[in-house]
């Protein structure tokens, strides 16, 4: 059970995600090229520190209305339910959430650190509090076809549960004491899509963008981050930028529900708009069906339910989920059949009669996912990530599992998933009889191979050994690989002084990361020495708490510990000579590097722009 | 000089009286803040620090901020020692601004949410701070009569917990909030009378020193050597620095032993932030960035609220986040303050007001 059943509410409003574009370039993290000017917001054809340097990283919940219920029986909840009065909001105890970057050579999962996810009535009481479990977006795509350059046109979801959940006076929602009655395990499941970007500070929704989501029961042994059920699969389109699916439908996930007679499909991360945050574009009519083939082994399609997408404010009320077959029971045949068989979008483009498969399952319906697919690793550590396969949404047992190496998705500055020997992990692994399996990586001192960035990145990719056969045209979702951030080993000087050991490290700080000079001058020993006793706080947080420091979480453990410690007794050391000589020039960022679509070119969009024309330049 | 209306001594005798004057206490400290930080934050991220044009000024106007924050914390200990509950998280716990402070008030005095300038200070957080028994250096006329001043009010309070005496104590010793950033000589559990008397007395002290100094003479209450926040704020708007005037004679009269001519204490108006003065929140049209910083910030300062009132009613570890949200709405203020501007050309300021929820529009 997950959020994509028939007990759920529905949101739609803003979030703001002010993050800091300095970081966004991997050369910015060199301090001996880095220059003022990427401390100023882009300017004409130069680049600077792109559309937004002083960003604080904050990541908030705004305006975000309850616009819809169902309950347990899938009818909706009574006009009457005080929930649909409710918003959705964050924290009102604690500072605004973070959203972060695993690195500048990984911006394509982006997770929010320290959110709380509050039920709040038109007072502002709290009806329900939860802990968002950290997690990134993931299936990032151009939401906007040809809309041009920026992150505007992109679209991505997000899809995590709620822990320590705690409830207020919800006496009188029978919607929310029917949800509190289905978390008891403690858990919700919550999903979101986010949109419409603002990233044009010229703008007054500069930051700005737009969120619609789901949030419903969630089962303690189902995992946190995908649905254990029907994974339909994009191929990629051509162009620059976002990932375009071919067939104008991002990959989305479904429920069936056999006793229910339904199927959920989630399309709120797959429609595009026509334009950003405005309304679905016209794709034609949409059916889902199940695929199967006549005796001659030509395909062909069961009807399940038309999809009403174009409907006057159906994604606003539904985050874009649609229940299927809206006002019949499937029938124990139909279900049988889609037990065994791909579901599918087919769709029926202006230019011609005949209804063509838009997105669909594999033929053999395997599947794959990583649960969790972000971490942070120092040398000797380990991160121990949940494997689930299925076939057609059932668990699959026994079967193989391929681990390999897979830089695709990575990239930007020094080269990156080298050396190899720094991570450990089995290269085979057999599934249990549940479909699941744990792979376990461990960590090795990469040996510094980035200079001037800590550590190195990494991506794996875990896929079905049937799914390798030649000629490697099984479908998958590039987005789904496991990230890792492996930090270097570190040790200080002793005893650990300012120009010894810490200085670069603060350096770097300084230079990224502008907005800190509100507070304090992180280039500078009296600065610091100043602010020892907050820094030692911010410092010394749980690494989950929306104020940790440094918000970017890319501290090591070992740089972590020489700061905590030399804080206690913060000498400086002799500055090296070499300090006070100007810094060599800068390679030629923002020349060469940038064209006319600079105000897009900070962000995510400039990532995948980057990481596409690598791809290319490799070929 | 603030002026509270005399009823309020007389309802501290009554049953109940001494929580309810306590909770009055901690409006009243609260209530100070706003104007404070807003002519604080408009002195720009620029003028923090030590060297900046300035700095001395945004220095001064900070320590008292902080003292500030010091005697709510210490009065909200009190209230919870002797049994009470303080309430923080409600909309009418700010008051309006413009507008007198909480407390009934008779002064004329209306409190308003403006840019720093040297006007400011002597019109307002001088006269907020004004102690009952200014000293004047240099000399001015005493006043004639003696009204009920803030001082006096924590004056009655002390008396009445010493009057009523350890049996009053019945609060949970576990609701006592200390740490943050407040050294435990100044924020520590009131158990006692004993505790109750030297609290109260810190509070009166750091913000109007006494009638005989502006120091804290004796050393007995183990405060730093800074003087009383009216003091300070005069520095400002003299400019110059209070000093002790050397080799005096014995019997020298108090108000004969300081002068403000110490170092200067400069102030370039020109670095002041062009922020607008007594800002609303239905001021700001929606779809502006003005509105949706305005939000920001109101909500964060609710949240703050609420995390101090989640603090002082059993949930002490609930400072550290309050920490954080107030170094948080520096960072919102200085944003809306330097990030856009208005149609007339000035900057916007944030509107301290209550907000539990963030419409974004």
């Amino acid at each position: 059970m997950s959020y994509l059943n028939p007990l759920r509410l529905h949101f739609y409003g803003s979030f703001q995600a002010a993050v800091s574009t300095v970081n966004n370039d991997p050369t910015h993290f060199d301090n001996a090229t880095f220059k003022p000017v990427y401390q100023q917001r882009q300017s004409g054809q130069n680049a600077n520190g792109w559309w937004n340097p002083r960003g604080d990283a904050n990541w908030r919940m705004i305006g975000c209305d309850i616009t819809s219920a169902s309950l347990a029986d899938g009818k909706p909840a009574p006009s009457t339910d005080p929930v649909l009065t409710c918003s959705i909001a964050d924290s009102d105890r604690n500072v605004a959430a973070k959203l972060v970057d695993l690195d500048p050579a990984q911006q394509g999962v982006s997770e929010i650190w320290g959110m709380e996810i509050r039920i709040a009535n038109q007072h502002g009481h709290t009806l329900m509090r939860g802990k968002y479990k950290v997690a990134p977006f993931i299936d990032l795509f151009e939401r906007v076809f040809n809309g041009g350059p920026g992150d505007s046109m992109g679209c991505a979801m997000y899809q995590s549960v709620l822990t320590d959940i705690e409830w207020g006076n919800i006496g009188d929602s029978p919607f929310l004491q029917a949800l509190r009655e289905a978390s008891s395990n403690g858990l919700l499941s919550i999903k979101f899509n986010v949109d419409a970007f603002d990233d044009d500070f010229t703008s007054p929704t500069f930051t700005l963008g737009r969120v619609a989501g789901t949030i419903g029961p969630a089962a303690g042994d189902e995992p946190r981050h995908f649905i254990l059920g029907r994974h339909l699969m994009a191929t990629a389109g051509p162009g620059q930028g976002f990932f375009i699916p071919a067939g104008n439908l991002n990959f989305c996930q479904a429920q069936v529900d056999q006793a229910a007679g339904k199927i959920y499909l989630d399309l709120g991360n797959s429609l595009c708009t026509q334009k950003p945050g405005g309304p679905f574009q016209n794709l034609g009519p949409m059916m889902l069906v199940c695929e199967t083939s006549d005796a001659a082994g030509n395909p062909e399609y069961l009807p399940i339910a038309a999809v009403d997408y174009l409907a006057n404010g159906w994604y606003k009320k539904t985050a874009g989920v649609a229940v299927l077959p809206e006002t019949r029971r499937l029938t124990k045949d139909e279900l049988n059949t889609i037990a065994r068989n791909p579901l599918a979008i087919l769709l029926t483009p202006s230019s011609g009669p005949q209804a063509v498969p838009a997105i669909s399952e594999p033929s053999s319906g395997l599947y794959i996912r990583a649960d969790q697919f972000v971490f942070r690793l120092n040398p000797g550590e380990s991160a121990d990530v949940d494997l689930y396969a299925t076939q057609f949404g059932a668990p699959l047992p026994a079967a193989r599992v391929i681990n390999f190496l897979d830089d695709t998705q990575i990239g930007g500055g020094p080269p990156v998933g080298v050396p190899e020997t720094a991570l450990d992990f089995p290269r085979t692994l057999v599934l249990d009889q549940s479909g699941r399996a744990l792979l376990k990586i461990t960590a090795a001192d990469p040996g510094n191979p980035r200079q001037y960035i800590d550590g190195q990145v990494y991506g794996i990719r875990c896929a079905l050994e049937d799914t390798l056969a030649p000629p490697l045209a099984y479908p998958f979702d590039p987005n789904e690989l496991v990230s890792l951030l492996v930090f270097d080993k570190f040790t200080p000087d002793q005893p650990i002084t300012w120009y010894g050991s810490l200085q670069p490290i603060f350096q770097q700080y300084a230079n990224l990361y502008p907005i800190m000079s509100r507070f304090v001058d992180l280039s500078d020993y009296n600065s610091v020495v100043a602010n020892r006793r907050m820094l030692s706080v911010a410092f010394g947080l749980d690494f989950g708490d929306p104020n940790y420091m440094p918000v970017t979480r890319d501290l090591s453990g070992d740089k972590r510990k020489a700061i905590l410690d030399w804080l206690k007794n913060p000498l400086d050391g002799t500055p090296p000579p070499t300090l006070a000589s100007p810094a060599p020039p800068a390679k030629a960022n923002g020349s060469a590097d940038v064209s006319n679509d600079l105000p897009g070119r900070g962000g995510k969009a400039a990532f995948y722009s980057r990481l596409k024309t690598r791809r290319k330049g490799a070929l | 000089m603030i002026v509270l209306n005399r009823q309020l001594l007389d309802e501290i005798d009554q049953p109940g009286g001494l929580e309810k004057a306590l909770q009055k206490a901690i409006e009243l400290e609260h209530a100070t803040l706003p104007p404070y930080l807003y002519s604080y934050y408009s002195l720009g991220a620029d003028n923090y620090a030590a060297g900046s044009p300035n700095a001395e000024i945004a220095n001064i106007i900070l320590s008292v901020i902080k003292e500030e924050m010091l005697h709510f914390a210490i009065a909200c200990n009190i209230l919870n020692a002797i049994g009470g509950a303080p309430c923080i998280d409600k909309p009418d716990f700010i008051p309006v601004y413009p507008g007198p402070l909480p407390g009934g008030v008779e002064s004329n005095l209306v409190v308003h949410l403006k840019r720093f300038s040297r006007e400011h200070d002597h019109d307002t957080f001088m006269v907020i701070e004004e102690p009952e028994t200014p000293l004047h250096f240099p000399v001015q006329a005493l006043l004639a009569e003696k009204p009920v001043t803030i001082g006096q009010y924590y004056t009655k309070i002390r008396k009445k917990i010493e009057e009523l005496g350890q049996s009053i104590f019945t609060g949970k010793p576990s609701l006592q909030v200390t740490g943050g950033s407040f050294p435990a000589s100044e924020l520590f559990p009131i158990l006692t009378v004993a505790d109750a008397v030297k609290g109260i007395d810190i509070i009166k002290e750091q913000g109007e020193g006494t009638s005989t100094s502006p120091l804290d003479p004796d050393g007995k209450l183990n405060l730093q050597d800074t003087f009383a926040h009216y003091y300070r704020f005069a520095e400002i708007y003299y400019g110059k620095a209070l000093q002790a005037v050397p080799n005096l004679p014995p019997g020298t009269p108090p108000d004969q032993r300081y002068r403000y001519d110490g170092p200067p204490i400069p102030f370039d108006e020109s670095k002041v932030l062009p922020v607008i003065d007594d800002p609303s929140e239905s001021g700001y049209p929606p779809n502006t960035a003005a509105h949706y910083l305005n939000d920001n910030f109101n909500y964060a300062y609710t949240s703050l609220l609420k995390a101090l009132h989640r603090a002082f009613n059993g949930h002490p570890e609930h400072l550290g986040p309050a920490i954080h949200l107030m170094h948080s709405l520096r960072e919102l203020a200085l944003e809306m303050m330097t990030s856009t501007t208005l149609p007339d050309g000035r900057n916007p300021g944030p509107s301290f007001e209550y907000q539990p929820v963030n419409p974004g529009r």
